[in-house]
This record gives structure tokens, C-alpha cells and sequence, in this order.
């Protein structure tokens, strides 16, 4: 296995407010890490450093060799390598379920419109919504939604995928369609990296996960090890919170 | 950071090249001989527009019979007495003929030629009204034009008398305020009052002139001596061959005026005013196109400029709205107009002003919403976009605008509709669209309720109008 996503010293601040105290991090190819952690905790800005959302004020954070935290890389071309799945889907609401997945194929690919158009179709197909091709956004479930920004984050064929919250912002049954297509593609050995709150799918897709609370990870490990023997107190007391409900 | 930079500013360049063109495609090509003469927008019988909307007049026909006389052009302009005395002084104008009298302070500013008309302040009240004695005025409201030598008698006997002052702009107004008992009297000029009162004015004259002075033409003080010299030489001609008697019997004789008899019914006045009506719909229809083109782009310009992820143009586009917004329109036109060219010497056709005006006024405030219609539009849409790795330009383009677009087109039709009625405040500067055409109109038979409804309907069409194709516009896009 060689390294995808190497993080080093990553600090985030906003005034004085530090929220991201020193992160190291390093993501294998094909590997599924799973974050976890209380909300506040950084988790969430964390992630969006990874395709430069959010600044990083210090540190370095390589992604296939190039360092995003260099002014000087282009960002935009690493962007065409990571899929951002967004816990509010973030559609465009302009354009129709096709032309949501079809655009950067066609604008920064320079596919022409009738292989994007096909490859769109076989995107939707399998999130299972292969009916939906000229659907508004605004006709679909928020299920239906976060299925169909996956296949568009799936478009670019991008060698990472970031899941920031995808399924907080779900009615309860829309979830579990949701997390089996994030299955799947952990199954193809997609390199993912998953923010959530779903303990369920931590157990049985994760290969590590990783505990983050104050700004930097506490403790990471096998899921068997996280859950089971969690050895960080905050760990502890965070499992104990959210499984015991 | 530094394309987007650089698209705003040759955006900028372009914008302005266009203005500038269009500056000179409508500033006429100068003839060595053909001069602009200022004049008044209505002074009867010094300058006016008759029937045919040409202008008429003591001043006007011994300008042009000079002009005749001594082999040179004029170009009549009646953007009114302030602006025109303003724009020989900005140089925007080469000479000014507008009743204008010769006091010591005009000198200062100003060449006047020989004298070419003396005249002197009379004081004019109600026909039937108690007051016919300067005496009679403590207390009183004395209704006055603006620099003209009746208010500066008014004022020297102010104290004396014991009244209060009411300016106006232009003769018409000054006597309506008398005709409806608003002020007890006017102060105007001899020839002037008497005009007037032939011309069907209710009013009576019941002092004799005073402060008797002298009107001459005009130049800026130190320049177009040419001209000036070529003005004295006219008029020691004409009044040697009885050409300047005939002029001025023309209009101060006493036959009978025909333009009172004539039909004022709404269909009349409609009927005699057609050709003068129509241009003036045509120049504010014309105004109001032009300007919202430019506006627009002023507007889109600085409005992207607002929303780049660049601190500087932030600042410039936020300090160009403050600007602009928080400008009056009149100071705006007027400093456009009069104070630039009075700075750099450089002319500024007054329909160029106007749109620059327009342009600057109205797009600051289309710039402001569209900064804020993009900024309506839910970030995470944004961040959707640059995530897939598209450029800002690519995700602005194909995302952001043809949303903040939908919410800012009931905005556009708006500012498009303020734009409109705006129009009207530009003829401050002598434009002569519905609204000076109106006041024109006015000035020779001083119906001033029917004709100004008349203009307020013709303003209601062209509204009723530019929404109509606002709304077709908006469905056809199907934004």
C-alpha cells in the first residue's frame, strides 16, 4: 500500500480561535478512515482543509505528491482528484440531475455531451436512481439528492472520496440507501475518508477510525480496537454518549 | 485572483471607450465658424421655442442675424440661464445670450459685449390684487427668478421693504406662484413682463423700471475675443440698417400676439405641440435605453467586482456604490456637466453627461443588488463547484449567476423603471426630453395643469411599456 493523503502539522485558525491543533495523518490508498467525534470538536473543518475549502494557516497536507498548502499548486487540478460529498448535498439548483453530474466532465474534461451523457446515466444507475436523469433537484428526496451528488462527485473519477456528514441532514429511512452505496464503493476500493456520526457503518466499512476531539485526534485504531477497548477517556466518554442512548 | 483582475479592468476600459465614442459620434463636427451659444430654456421675448419648437426672439434673431451678418455659424443651445452661464465658464460653451445685464460682478468672469438692449425691473402683481406699492409688501411673499437682475433688486430693497424672497427657476413658475396668490408680486425685467403680459400672462405692472441695465453677450473672461469682436461689429450693422429696430418691434410692438387665440383644449395643445411632444419622447425613450445599457454594465461590473475573492476589488466596489449611491443625481449631473469640464477644459456634450450621469447613479444601485443576489445564492452551491475543480470565473458563470440572476430580475425591472422617471432630472443640464418640453411648452402658453398632465400620461405609457417588456423579457427566458 503507498500513501494518498499525507498530513502534517496541520493547524487551522480563525482570530484566536484554534481549531485545528497540530493534526498528522497519513491515508493509504484504498483505505476507508472514519472520523468520529463530539460536534465542535474540528472534525468537520478538518476534512474541508483536505481539498482547501477551508486555509490551512500552517502545516502541509499532500495529496498524491502535491502539497495543497503550497500557494503555488494549482488547486483546482487537485480538486478533479477528490470527490466532496457535502452534508446538505449542495445540488445545483439550476441545472437538472444529468447536468449536475455531466458539468465538470464536460467543463473541465471537455468530454463531449453525449459520452458524459451516458456516463452520467451508468452513474445513476448505480446509486440506483438511473430514472431520474432529467429530474429537477428540487423533485428529489434528500436520500435521492445525496445519492445523486455522490455519483456527481463520482463523475471527475476522483482517487479520493471526503464524506462530510452525508447523512446527518436525512429523514431516518432515506439513510440506509445512502450508506449502502458509500458501501459499495468501499467495497471497490475507493480511498475514503468519512466524517459521521453513523457508529454502524464505523463497525463494519472503516478500516481505522479516528477519534478527533479539542482539535486534534485523541486516539485511532481498528474499529475493534475504538469501540471495543477505547483507551482515551474523552473516547470513552464519547462512546459511551452516542451507543448508549 | 489576478485574471479576474484583469477582465474587470479591461471590462472597465471597454466601458468607457464606448462612452467616449459615443461622446464623439454625437458631438457635431466642428466647422471653423460654427460657435455654441448658451441661451435660456424660456425668456421671452428673448429666446423662446414657437409653435415649431425653434427658437425664437429678441436674443435668437439678432444672434442669428449677427451670425448672418458677419459669416459665422451658431449653434443655439437653451439648456437655461444658470447652466448655461455655467458652461461659458467651464468653457463647455463658447458665448451666452440670454438677457444677460452687465454688472461689475459678471465682469469679473465674464467679456460682455456693447451693450445691445437696455432694459430695467418692473414689479408685477395680480390684476386685482390690494398690493400695488413696494410699501405694501412687509410681511409678503416676492416671488424672484434665479440670477437674474429682478432678484438682485429684490434683494438690495429687501430689508427696506420688509418681504421674503421665493426663488424659482424660470419665468413660467415665478408668475404661476403670482397668478395663484402664493407670492404677492414679482420682480422681472421690463420687456420681459410686458411680453408676457401681451402673451396672455395675468398679471399687471405697476411700478416703474428701476435699476435700469444694459444686456450684452457673453464670453468666457479672456477667451472667444473673436467672437466677441465679430458680435459688436454684427450689432453696429444691423442698428445701422434698421435690421435691429425690426427685431425688436417684432417683439415689443404692440400688435396682438396671435398664440393666445389659439385652441386649449387637451386635443388642441396635443394637436399644436405634436412634433416638440414627440421628440421629447423620443429623447427621454433614447435617455432611458442608453442609459440602462450602460448602467448595466456599470452595475454587473461592479457588483462581480464585490463578490471576487479579492480584498482590493471589494473595497473598489464597495467604495464606488457608497459613492454613487449616496450622491444626489442633480449635484451628480451638475458636477458631470459644468464642474469636470471646468476643470480639464475638455467639453462634455450634455447627452453624454447625462447617460454618464445615469450611468454611475443607476448602476451603483444595480451593482448593489447584485452583489446581493449573488450573495442570496446558498454558499454550499459555490462549494459544491470549486470541490468538482472548477475555476471561480467557470463556477460564477455556469452556477452562482443564473441563480442570483432569478433574484435579481424583479430588482432590474425596478431600477429600469427608476431609471426611467430619473430621466427627467437631466434637464437640469439643458436636455431637452419630456420633462424640459414640457416646461417649454408651458413657458409659451402657460397651461401648466393640462400640458403637465399630459406629460405625466406620456411618462405612465412608456412605463406601462418598458414593464410589459420587462415581464416578456422574463418569460422568454424562463429564468
Amino acid at each position: 500500500m503507498s500513501t494518498k493523503v499525507k498530513v502534517t502539522d496541520l493547524i487551522k485558525t480563525y482570530g484566536d480561535n484554534e481549531v485545528l491543533k497540530g493534526i498528522n495523518l497519513s491515508v493509504e490508498n484504498n483505505e476507508v478512515v472514519v472520523v468520529i467525534g463530539p460536534s465542535g470538536s474540528g472534525k468537520s473543518t478538518f476534512l474541508r482543509t483536505l481539498n482547501k475549502l477551508e486555509e490551512p494557516t500552517s502545516g502541509s497536507i499532500i495529496i498524491d505528491d502535491m502539497d495543497i498548502a503550497d500557494s503555488k499548486t494549482d488547486i483546482n487540478k487537485v480538486r478533479e482528484n477528490i470527490g466532496m460529498v457535502f452534508q446538505h448535498f449542495n445540488l445545483f439548483n439550476n441545472l437538472s440531475v444529468g447536468e449536475n453530474i455531466m458539468l465538470a466532465p464536460v467543463e473541465l474534461k471537455k468530454e463531449n455531451k453525449a459520452e458524459a451523457a451516458e456516463q452520467a446515466k451508468k452513474l445513476l444507475a448505480t446509486v440506483g436512481l438511473e430514472s431520474k436523469f432529467d429530474a429537477t433537484v428540487q423533485s428529489l428526496s434528500g436520500g435521492q439528492q445525496q445519492r445523486v451528488a455522490i455519483a456527481r462527485a463520482l463523475a471527475m473519477n476522483p482517487d479520493v472520496m471526503l464524506f462530510d456528514e452525508p447523512t446527518s441532514a436525512l429523514d431516518p429511512e432515506m439513510v440506509g440507501d445512502v450508506l449502502e452505496v458509500m458501501k459499495n464503493l468501499a467495497q471497490q476500493g475507493m480511498t475514503m475518508i468519512v466524517v459521521t456520526h453513523e457508529m454502524g457503518f464505523a463497525k463494519e466499512v472503516a478500516d481505522r477510525v479516528v477519534f478527533v476531539d479539542d482539535g486534534n485526534i485523541q486516539e485511532q485504531g481498528t474499529p475493534d480496537e475504538i469501540f471495543n477497548h477505547p483507551q482515551n477517556p474523552r473516547l470513552q466518554d464519547f462512546l459511551n454518549k452516542v451507543l448508549n442512548v | 485572483m489576478k485574471r479576474s483582475f484583469a477582465s474587470v479592468v479591461s471590462g472597465l476600459a471597454v466601458l468607457i471607450t464606448l462612452l467616449v465614442t459615443l461622446g464623439f459620434s454625437t458631438t457635431p463636427a466642428k466647422a471653423t465658424t460654427t460657435y455654441q451659444i448658451g441661451t435660456d430654456v424660456t425668456f421671452p421675448p428673448f429666446e423662446f421655442a414657437n409653435k415649431q419648437n425653434k427658437y425664437v426672439g429678441i436674443d435668437m434673431d439678432l444672434m442669428r442675424a449677427i451670425a448672418k451678418d458677419q459669416g459665422f455659424k451658431v449653434n443655439i443651445k437653451p439648456v437655461g440661464f444658470n447652466a448655461a452661464v455655467q458652461a461659458v465658464q467651464s468653457g463647455q460653451l463658447d458665448g451666452v445670450i440670454a438677457g444677460m445685464s452687465i454688472t461689475k460682478e459678471r465682469e469679473a468672469t465674464f467679456d460682455f459685449s456693447k451693450p445691445y438692449f437696455t432694459s430695467g425691473v418692473v414689479m408685477a402683481v395680480q390684476p386685482k390684487g390690494s398690493v400695488t406699492k413696494l410699501s405694501q409688501l412687509r410681511g409678503k411673499k416676492v416671488a424672484v427668478k434665479t440670477g437674474t437682475s429682478g432678484a438682485d433688486y429684490a434683494k438690495s430693497i429687501q430689508k427696506k421693504y420688509g418681504f421674503k424672497i421665493v426663488t424659482f427657476d424660470d419665468s413660467n413658475n415665478m408668475y404661476e406662484d403670482v397668478m395663484t396668490g402664493n407670492s404677492a408680486a414679482c420682480f422681472e425685467d421690463s420687456p420681459v413682463m410686458q411680453y408676457g403680459i401681451k402673451q396672455g400672462t395675468k398679471l399687471k405692472i405697476v411700478t416703474k423700471p428701476a435699476e435700469s441695465g444694459s444686456y450684452g453677450f457673453a464670453v468666457q473672461k479672456g477667451k472667444n475675443q473673436k467672437l466677441l469682436k465679430l458680435f459688436n461689429k454684427g450689432l453696429a450693422d444691423l442698428k445701422a440698417n434698421g435690421t435691429y429696430d425690426k427685431i425688436t418691434q417684432k417683439y415689443l410692438g404692440t400688435t396682438k400676439s396671435s398664440d393666445s387665440a389659439s385652441d386649449r383644449s387637451i386635443i388642441g395643445l396635443l394637436k399644436q405641440n405634436k412634433s416638440a411632444l414627440i421628440s421629447g419622447f423620443e429623447e427621454t425613450l433614447w435617455l432611458t435605453i442608453v442609459a440602462i445599457f450602460f448602467a448595466t454594465l456599470f452595475g454587473v461590473l461592479v457588483g462581480l467586482m464585490g463578490v471576487v475573492p479579492s480584498k482590493f476589488m471589494n473595497g473598489v466596489s464597495t467604495t464606488l456604490i457608497y459613492v454613487f449611491r449616496g450622491l444626489p443625481l442633480l449635484v451628480l449631473a451638475l458636477f458631470i456637466y459644468t464642474g469636470i469640464p471646468s476643470l480639464t477644459g475638455q467639453k462634455i456634450p450634455a447627452f453624454v453627461a447625462g447617460i454618464i450621469t445615469l450611468m454611475f447613479n443607476e448602476g451603483a444601485y444595480i451593482a448593489a443588488f447584485v452583489k446581493g443576489g449573488i450573495n442570496a445564492v446558498d454558499s454550499g452551491q459555490m462549494e459544491a463547484a470549486r470541490s468538482l475543480g472548477l475555476p471561480f470565473g467557470k463556477a460564477m458563470r455556469r452556477i452562482i449567476l443564473p441563480q442570483g440572476i432569478r433574484i435579481m430580475i424583479p430588482s432590474f425591472i425596478n431600477q429600469f423603471i427608476i431609471t426611467l422617471k430619473d430621466t427627467s432630472i437631466l434637464s437640469i443640464i439643458g436636455i431637452l426630453e419630456l420633462t424640459q418640453t414640457g416646461k417649454i411648452i408651458i413657458a409659451r402658453n402657460l397651461e401648466g395643469f393640462k400640458v403637465w398632465s399630459i406629460i405625466a400620461v406620456i411618462y405612465l405609457v412608456i412605463i406601462t411599456l418598458l414593464t410589459w417588456l420587462s415581464n416578456w423579457v422574463q418569460r422568454r427566458t424562463r429564468l
